[in-house]
């Protein structure tokens, strides 16, 4: 009985072994990857509030070697600009994103990002560079001044998500799957001051 | 029913859902098409048909559930269900399996097929051309702004702006452009006037240019338009840089372009290899999944439909073999199990007509029975059954009437075993039992022996019972107590007897008696002393015989003559004191008398009861010589449900004989020297007229009476002697 009992506490103790070893890739990864918004700056100029922001994007290197592949990835960088009420849910002011496209381009050894919205295209040799016009919001304008009623309290979000539906076909139930795919940040909400 | 009506058949619900598998499959497969509009769908489709299939597993699994509590409850139908389900699921997987597993195998091996290393080379290769071609292009193109330069070196600053447009349609370019070292615009010329602002060179470009003084790169300015980006130093005294756009020949820049989409797709399905096999095996595993999920669940809901009747049948069954008939099962379908349930109706119905058949024939039995035992209650004969071993089977009221024991005690038990809890009743039980022992065939005998009342004599018929092969399996005996009867004939015998007596005795009596007074008369003074003496003394002789004759021959025609002549209420207390007091006078005889309370009283002839009571208390003063004491008691007892006043007379006097005791009623039976021993017998005769019974109490002494036996030294058995009388009691 006793001995049977050490045979079932041995094999736990593995089986927790197996399960830290198999985590432990996932969490080193946690660290190295995925997109963080590092600051941003509202600031009022003109009518207008304008939003400055810096992205961090690190890509895991699974979504690094799609790329190097030639998988295109589209990024979301939505925008919100929320008005908060004390008995209801917050109202949303502003709903915007900009929707990028980075492709590797094999022939021209470039990284190609193009802005979906505006359809403008940008070349960049290396892939940081490439990252670099993508983590850079400068001026984006979040509300008019107009719009501003004293008193309220506002507050403006970032989130980036990695548009996974648009990933080929194939990849799609492992980008579902894998944590290496999970390349979305979380909503980050500044408050909105006059 | 109603429900019934409105639920849809289950082959349409089955039907439909099938068909929305199908629809859900095929869209997904049609999903993963890239060029479909319902690839953008693609995830949900799968989450949907993941869905799908848990909830087919779910329900599989509660089917499975379901037939595991049957199973353990071991209720009808639930072993062939799972029979069935296990050999369906066997029959669907297996093929399944085997063609799910050369799928995949097909499918890896198409998909490795698809990349080699030969077309891996020549995409390489191909791409390394379209790169080389480009090179050169921009090689020469270096070497043309060089060129470009070199010339613009001499010429002065100011110059610039007009050499620039010369050196520009000189060399091709589309843009030629002058920066200074900061970077600034010096001069700019195009071949587009809507260009306003040149192609600016971007930080890396600065980079390299300071670096290495010289930057040659392929530049995309549209989207599908190639451009050659060169730029050098022109030396002089403040350096400045030198910017060419080379358009790169449309054609040129169509091949280059087509070659990197097939790389670039080529290096797309080379990387999504194993995101494709793992997105197909998906798929096709689903489709599997699903599909097997869904005739698992179809076929439980076909076998339970299937197994319903054959599980209505094994409830049937055991309700039947339970002893309930009443199951009639529903006929659901007219197939072979429907004939099956309509053919397991008709047997039960018939099941239960024959039990109803045999119930009610046991019931006519039991009555007929009833009936032959009420007849055999109310016969006045006994009647006994034995079994084979002589054990006693059935017993009616009247053997319970004739020997005084409750037919209780009868049944179950042997005669012998009886008689030891009767043993006055030994002597005619193991007769009987001999008999039926021993007999053969029908026998008949009469057996007496004394009873509790008295002298009882039985006509006994036997039979001994035979199986149809011939083994004994016991027998009947038939008892008649026929002691009332053979008395009567013997009465009536005696009666006669005296009868004829009286009339053939009494008549000559009279003259012999007067001839012999006449003689007397006559021949007295005739005849000498001596002979007259004689003579005197025959002649009394003869009177006095004669006198004794007649006193005979009255006692005779008493006994003769009917008793009951005029019937009245007797009250018994006062007639027994009215006897004692005509004896009470004589000394030496003490009369002890002991009555019930209330009334004693009897129908009947008061001049008769009064002669029996005379006749016992004279034969009780007989019997003890004049001295001694004589008891009268007068009880009331219930017999055979009726009422009778018991008068008990006991004397301490030398007792009967037992062999006396058969015959003391008998005409002409006395221990006396004197009397006509017809006292006894008239007494049992008024009292059988009167309907009572007479018999000698064996039972009871007078305190003291044995130890008088046995300090005379008599021989008698019993001391001291009682009669008890029963006469039917008046009910008022």
């Amino acid at each position: 009985m006793r001995a049977s009992a050490s045979h079932k506490s041995s094999l736990c103790r593995s089986l927790l072994c197996c399960f830290l070893l198999w985590l432990l890739p996932t969490l080193s990864h946690a660290d190295t990857f995925g997109v963080v918004v590092k600051n941003a700056e509202i600031a009022l100029k003109g009518d207008s509030y304008l939003l400055s922001a810096d992205i961090n994007f690190q890509l895991s290197a699974r979504a690094k070697e799609a790329l190097q592949n030639g998988v295109p990835l589209f990024w979301d960088i939505h925008i919100k600009t929320l008005q908060h009420r004390d008995y209801f849910w917050d109202s949303t002011l502003v709903n915007a994103a900009i929707r990028y496209r980075i492709q590797y381009h094999a022939l021209l050894n470039m990284y190609r990002v193009r802005n979906e919205g505006s359809r403008d295209v940008y070349n960049f040799s290396t892939l940081s560079a490439a990252l670099d016009l993508m983590s850079t919001i400068r001026d984006f304008r979040v509300m008019d001044k107009t719009f501003y009623v004293p008193g309220k309290r506002y507050s403006v979000g970032i989130k980036v998500t990695l548009d996974r539906d648009a990933l080929p076909l194939p990849l799609r139930p492992v980008a579902y799957a894998n944590p290496q795919w999970y390349l979305s940040s979380d909503w980050t909400l500044w408050p909105l001051t006059k | 029913m109603a429900s019934d009506k409105i639920k849809p058949p289950i082959s349409l619900s089955i039907l439909a859902l099938f068909g929305l598998i199908l629809l859900l499959l095929q869209l997904m497969s049609s999903a993963t098409q890239e060029s479909s509009e319902l690839s953008a769908m693609y995830s949900w489709l799968l989450l949907v048909n993941a869905l799908g299939s848990v909830v087919l597993l779910g329900l599989v699994g509660a089917n499975i559930y379901s037939l595991a509590r049957q199973l353990k409850k071991r209720e009808a139908g639930s072993r062939l269900t799972t029979r069935m389900v296990s050999l369906f699921v066997v029959l669907a997987l297996a093929p399944a399996a085997i063609v799910f597993y050369f799928s995949m195998q097909f499918l890896h091996q198409g998909i490795d097929s698809w990349f080699n290393v030969e077309i891996d080379r020549a995409m390489e290769d191909a791409l390394e051309l379209s790169q080389a071609s480009l090179d050169q292009r921009m090689r020469w193109n270096l070497k043309k702004t060089r060129q470009l330069a070199d010339k613009l070196e001499d010429s002065p600053a100011t110059l610039a702006t007009f050499e620039i447009e010369n050196l520009r349609d000189l060399s091709g370019a589309s843009e030629v452009t002058l920066f200074s070292r900061q970077g600034r615009i010096i001069a700019s010329s195009s071949n587009n006037p809507s260009d306003i602002l040149p192609s600016l060179p971007d930080e890396h470009i600065w980079l390299q240019l300071r670096q290495s003084g010289e930057f040659v790169a392929l530049a995309p300015v549209r989207e599908a338009e190639l451009m050659i980006r060169s730029i050098v130093t022109v030396n002089g005294k403040e350096p400045q840089y030198l910017q060419a756009l080379y358009p790169v020949p449309v054609r040129i820049a169509d091949l280059a372009d087509s070659v990197e989409f097939a790389f670039v797709r080529y290096q797309q399905m080379h990387f999504l290899r194993h995101s494709l096999k793992l997105s197909f095996s998906l798929a096709l595993s689903l489709v599997l999944l699903m599909s097997l999920l869904a005739a698992i669940w179809v076929a439980f809901i076909s076998i339970r439909n299937i197994i319903a009747p054959v599980k209505a049948l094994v409830k049937g069954t055991q309700a039947v073999a339970s002893g309930n008939y009443d199951q009639e099962l529903p006929v659901i379908a007219q197939d072979d199990l429907g004939f099956l349930v309509e053919s397991f109706n008709e047997m039960t119905r018939r099941i239960a007509r024959a039990s109803d058949e045999t119930r009610m024939a046991g019931i006519e039995v039991e009555n007929q029975r009833a009936y032959l035992e009420t007849i055999l209650a109310n016969l006045t004969a006994g009647v006994i059954s034995f079994d084979a071993v002589y054990k006693i089977r059935t017993a009616n009221q009247a053997a319970y009437r004739i020997f005084h024991v409750h037919v209780n005690q009868f049944v179950g038990r042997t005669l012998l075993e009886l008689v030891q809890g009767y043993a006055e009743l030994a002597e005619p039980l193991k007769s009987i039992q001999r008999l039926v022992e021993q007999a053969d065939d029908i026998w008949q005998q009469r057996i007496a022996f004394l009873g509790s009342n008295g002298r009882q004599e039985l006509l006994c018929r036997g039979t001994p019972l035979f199986s149809q092969d011939g083994r004994r399996v016991g027998a009947v005996v038939v008892f008649d107590d026929v002691t009332d009867l053979i008395q009567a004939q013997k009465n009536a015998a005696w009666g006669e007897v005296a009868r004829r007596l009286a009339h053939e005795i009494k008549n000559p009596l009279t003259p012999i008696q007067l001839s012999a007074e006449r003689l007397q008369h006559k021949l007295a003074e005739k005849l000498t002393a001596p002979d007259a003496e004689m003579l005197q003394r025959s002649t009394t002789t003869i009177v006095q015989q004669v006198e004794a004759m007649k006193e005979m021959v009255d006692d005779f025609s008493e006994y003769a003559k009917p008793s009951k002549k005029q019937t009245v209420d007797i009250d018994l207390p006062g007639l027994v004191q009215e006897v004692l007091a005509l004896y009470v006078l004589k000394s030496g005889v003490k009369f002890k008398t002991n009555y019930d309370a209330g009334l004693l009283m009897v129908k009947g002839d008061p001049v008769s009861i009064r002669q029996v009571l005379h006749n016992l208390i004279k034969n009780a003063l007989e019997a003890i010589d004049g001295k001694g004491l004589i008891e009268i008691s007068l009880h009331r007892v219930q017999k055979n449900n009726t009422d009778f006043i018991e008068i008990a007379i006991y004397d301490d006097g030398p007792g009967i004989k037992d062999e006396q005791i058969e015959q003391i009623f008998e005409p002409y039976v006395t221990t006396k020297a004197k009397g006509t021993g017809l006292g006894l017998a008239i007494v049992k005769k008024i009292i059988e007229e009167h309907g009572g019974a007479i018999w000698v109490d064996t039972s009871r002494r007078l305190p003291g009476t044995a130890e008088v036996s046995q300090s005379v030294g008599n021989r008698c058995d019993k001391v001291g002697a009682g009669f008890i009388i029963q006469l039917p009691a008046c009910n008022f």
